[in-house]
């Protein structure tokens, strides 16, 4: 024991100040005591890591609760910008297919016609015929060939007059108890009173309007009719004599027309041969065939589909149309076919080479269509399979817009375009443009100081507003942890017995959840509902605080165990205090440095469980921003190489708040008891 | 001697019925863990189910139609009837090692479990032995020289590790050692090469391919071992008998080695025998992202896919687990400190 002598001490102060004070006793004895707050706090300053933990979270509160309102970009705010980009910007083509044009609104050219007239067409000019004949159900149709590019078709008024042709089809079978036949194809009227005239059970033949038809058995009471072909068979008896050989000829010779006595026949291929139509003259024109495509000259002329097809019917004879009241005629002029006004304008060209955009409109300009033309021939002679050249369009400034002078006219500027040739014989034409995209992972800039993400999300923005979501997880869910674990380990705790028993039953259940399975296969359900990302994000919340709680419940549970049992509780109860106001407010307030604790370490935890959670895709969705959603949106592996100063950041951004509030709960558990770990 | 003996012999018998106590009422925990896994799954939505189901069905190679999917579940889930009942259909099964066909895998449960738990009781074997080999001596030594800078450093160091996000470590372990270095492949178990390596080839390539995953483990691993070492070594060096045998001298090294690590290893080991049964529980995040084929990986796209057969086995293995884990530390509390009543 140290002696301590106060009356020595008194005079030692005396003697060393000089004077004589007057000295109360209370003074000296008076010891600096700190109220029991401060001297938490005290140890917790002391504590130079809890200071950094506690820096670093007051830091990270106001970069993502304050920060977003200073800073200019949302958190799903999308930016997009104006990019030169070298795109598809035209295509050219010789055109090989034909395009029909309607003539007449009475006649309606079927489609099974229709379909048909391009391969017709193209063996005719093969053949180097000029007529064919198209049938189907719907009638027959006449092609003529105008030129090898325009095509007419035609309404056939008659029908077959002749057919030639060996062996012989299927038309039927007879029924002999109904006396009927079902036809496979065609009906022929009065054929059941040829067949019938003179029938013979094993089969036979006979002949009914200059055709011959042989039957046989099929099975029982049912015989099988075809039709027999030998040679030609003439249905129209006005023909004169000399068509059947001729007929015959044009046949053998797979002709597509004949003519015999002035008059003009078309050949259609059949199973057995051929039939023979009459062209009569009197056809009435349904439509006009082209491949040609009208290249506008001056870009004030409309050309309606009504002059493009009048144009075609007058393209080989040189005679002035009259369409909507304005002339027109067609000139040939060093080989090109122009159509011209009656003022002699030029309207446009007839061409079969096409140069459209590449989106399929043709806007591109007259001039700029005959270059590519040239160079495309000039391509295909030397085999060249790319070219460059030089053209002046539309000007865009850097936002995409084209520029007009003050009289409204438009800006060019000179342009590089590339032609290439396609393995399918197609040029496309390349050129620079500015166009309108999403910014995407653009670097970083004066307007996104991190750059942008691959959804055009600012990445500073998402940061921020990510750390908020993150944050309010945490908070959330530790207070729902904290809440329901006081409440359950507080009753545990007070009351014992059977209470205590059932809780801690629960508490042990509640322990040996697996946690993280369960929130997965939640998310996993929850995307599959499609749920909302903000119901989800409650829903989330309340399922880790629902889980959580067993600890908090245990703990609070053995500190109440141990407070029950101090002298202030026996004091609280002796003065009858009701036992709501003796858990809540003598109890639970003393177990409330240790509360602290665990919630700040809690925290912790549950920010990196949420951030594991929207890493996986499975907790907070896009568009709203976690930090775990910000790098799970670059975690592929390309991403994850090209795009790293998007996901180091976030990542250290989750590993510092957790180190910081992890050391924030180690400082205050020290300061709180000093002895619990020292 | 005999009353010793008798002492001894009466300790094991307290024992003995600890253990059964104990064991019975881990299976009743069990048994109730159990009850809320079933409600969870029962509560799935059906059409998240069904078309689970519908997907399986119209797989190629498939060789069950939709509703014999739908129908197996329930003959064997009882997912058709009421949830009480429906429990006890399926733990009736379960009981009897009937766990169904997985859908995501398309084979029996049990057949997944056995193909993939050694990969991943491999990966957690590595991982554990070199938690340990580090964790313990650090800890240690922090705790000989509380606040110098190795103590501040390992706190350091085991805060990281506690704090550190497995996905963003793994992330940064596969960008820097498979992106940047080009070390190791970015996922996957196995080598393109695989099948034409002999057999040390193989073992090699395995374990090249597992570098990565075992060193996220450790990493993630270590923190808290490394702050329960420290704790308990520091508890134990401020108690009674260390400053008893300071007094009387004996040296210091001796004081540590014998006397205060000693006593250290009665937590230590009650701790680390209750991580032993977690080894076969698979790393779910750590075999997922770095494409181990182990029970983690698979549960976790069973889990994303529907798979209730398999999710099902996996919550219940890895809440057994959890069970034995706590039995083990409790029974080598109870075996390892002889100052600990059997009560």
């Amino acid at each position: 024991m140290a002696s301590y002598n106060l009356n020595e001490i008194l005079k030692a102060k005396a003697g060393l100040t000089g004077n004589q004070v007057a000295v109360g006793l209370d003074d000296v004895a008076r010891v600096k005591v700190l109220s029991p707050g401060r001297q938490v706090f005290k140890r917790f300053i002391r504590n130079r890591l809890a200071v950094f933990g506690s820096i670093l979270l007051i830091i990270m509160f106001v970069f993502s609760f304050i920060g977003p309102i200073f800073y200019h970009c949302g958190q799903k705010e999308i930016f997009y910008k104006y990019d030169s980009q070298n795109i598809n910007y035209a295509l050219a083509k010789e055109i090989t297919s034909y395009t029909g044009y309607s003539l007449s609104s009475d006649i309606s050219v079927p489609r099974s016609i229709s379909t048909s007239v391009n391969s017709v067409a193209k063996s005719l000019i093969e053949a180097d015929e000029d007529l064919a004949v198209i049938t189907s159900d719907d009638g027959a149709f006449l092609l003529r060939r105008v030129n090898d590019d325009v095509f007419m078709l035609a309404q056939m008024s008659g029908s077959k007059v002749a057919s030639v042709g060996e062996g012989s089809t299927l038309i039927g079978t007879y029924d002999m108890i109904g006396g009927t036949i079902s036809f496979t194809g065609q009906e022929i009227e009065g054929l059941v009173d040829a067949l019938t005239k003179n029938f013979n059970r094993t089969g036979g033949s006979f002949t009914y309007e200059g055709v011959r038809y042989s039957y046989e058995k099929d099975v029982a009471k049912s015989y099988n009719i075809y039709s027999e072909m030998d040679g030609v068979v003439v249905f129209d008896s006005s023909l004169p004599e000399s068509f059947s050989d001729a007929f015959e000829k044009a046949a053998d010779n797979k002709a597509y027309s004949f003519t015999v006595g002035g008059k003009t026949f078309c050949l259609e291929k059949t199973p057995m041969g051929y039939d023979a139509y009459l062209v009569s003259g009197n056809e009435k024109n349904a439509s006009v065939y082209t491949r040609l495509t009208f290249n506008v000259i001056s870009s004030d002329v409309k050309v309606s589909d009504s002059l493009k097809a009048n144009a075609l019917l007058h393209i080989n004879d040189g005679k002035t149309f009259d369409v909507d009241g304005t002339s027109y005629k067609i000139t040939e002029t060093d080989g090109l076919l122009i159509l011209k006004d009656g003022n002699d304008n030029e309207v446009a060209e007839l061409s079969s080479f096409s140069v459209r955009r590449y989106t399929g409109e043709d806007s591109i300009e007259y001039d700029l269509k005959k270059e590519i033309e040239e160079f495309v021939i000039t391509m295909s002679e030397t085999g060249a399979t790319s070219e460059k050249l030089v053209y002046n369009l539309p000007y865009q400034d850097e936002n995409g817009l084209y520029v007009y002078d003050e009289e409204g006219n438009l800006q060019y500027s000179e342009a590089e375009l590339t032609i290439t040739q396609r393995y399918t014989g197609e040029y496309v034409i390349n050129c620079d443009q500015v166009i309108y995209v999403i910014d995407m992972f653009a670097t970083s800039s004066k307007e996104h100081i991190l750059g942008t993400d691959g959804d055009g999300f600012d990445v500073l923005a998402r940061i921020m507003y990510g750390g908020r979501v993150s944050l309010m997880v945490g908070f959330v869910v530790v207070f729902l942890e904290i809440f329901i674990g006081v409440i359950m380990g507080g009753l545990a705790g007070y009351y014992g017995g059977w209470v205590d028993n059932l809780i801690m039953r629960l508490v042990d259940i509640f322990y040996c959840l697996p946690s993280l399975p369960i929130m997965i296969i939640l998310g996993a359900t929850m995307d599959s509902l499609r749920m909302d990302t903000y119901v989800r994000l409650v829903i989330m919340m309340a399922t880790l605080g629902f889980l959580g709680w067993a600890s908090v419940a245990r703990m609070v549970r053995g500190q109440i165990l141990s407070l029950r049992e101090q002298e202030f509780m026996t004091a609280a109860e002796a003065t009858g205090i009701r036992v709501r106001k003796r858990i809540f407010r003598h109890l639970i307030p003393n177990v409330m440095p240790q509360l602290i604790v665990i919630a700040t370490m809690g925290m912790g935890s549950v920010i990196l469980t949420e951030s594991t959670l929207s890493f996986l895709g499975l907790g907070v969705k896009h568009p709203l921003a976690t930090w775990g959603t910000i790098i799970n949106s670059v975690s592929s592996a390309t991403a994850m190489a090209h795009y790293q100063h998007i996901w180091i950041p976030v990542g250290l951004l989750i590993c510092l708040t957790v180190i910081a509030f992890n050391f924030v709960g180690d400082g205050l558990r020290d300061a709180y008891d000093p002895k619990s770990k020292r | 001697m005999p009353p010793l003996r008798s002492g001894l012999e009466g300790r094991i018998f307290k024992m003995a019925k600890f253990i059964i106590k104990r064991l019975l009422y881990s299976v009743l925990i069990l048994f109730f863990v159990m009850f809320l896994i079933y409600v969870l799954m029962y509560n799935m939505p059906t059409s998240f189910v069904e078309t689970k189901a519908r997907e399986l069905a119209s797989r190629p190679g498939a060789t069950k139609t939709y509703t014999e999917w739908l129908a197996d579940l329930n003959a064997q889930y009882g997912m058709d009837k009421g949830v009480v009942q429906g429990y006890f259909v399926w733990l009736s099964s379960a009981v009897r090692g009937n766990w169904g066909d997985s859908w995501q895998w398309t084979i029996p449960v049990l057949d997944k479990f056995n193909d993939t738990v050694w990969y991943s009781f491999a990966l957690g074997l590595v991982s554990f032995i070199f938690e340990v080999i580090i964790a313990i001596p650090l800890g240690i030594t922090a705790a000989k020289k509380q606040y110098s800078f190795t103590d501040y450093f390992t706190t350091v160091v085991a805060m990281i590790s506690i704090s550190l996000p497995t996905f963003f470590l793994a992330t940064l372990l596969k960008y820097v050692f498979a992106v940047k270095l080009g070390w190791v492949d970015l996922t996957g178990m196995q080598g393109r090469d695989y099948q034409f390596l002999s057999t040390f080839g193989k073992f090699l390539d395995l374990a090249k391919h597992f570098a990565l995953p075992a060193v996220t483990l450790t990493i993630i691993g270590i923190g808290s071992l490394m702050r329960y070492t420290r704790t308990n070594m520091l508890e134990v060096l401020n108690s009674d008998y260390i400053r008893t045998a300071r007094a009387k001298g004996v040296p210091e090294k001796k004081v540590i080695g014998k006397h205060a690590f000693r006593n250290t290893l009665i937590p230590l080991v009650t701790m680390l025998g209750g991580m032993l049964p977690g080894l076969f529980s698979g790393a779910l995040i750590t075999e997922t992202l770095f494409g181990i084929r182990g029970i983690g990986y698979a549960s976790y796209y069973s889990m994303t896919q529907a798979d209730i057969p398999f999710i099902m086995f996996y919550l219940a293995f890895i809440s057994v687990l959890t069970l034995l884990g706590n039995l083990i530390s409790d029974l080598l509390y109870a075996a390892v400190d002889p100052r600990v009543r059997l009560s």
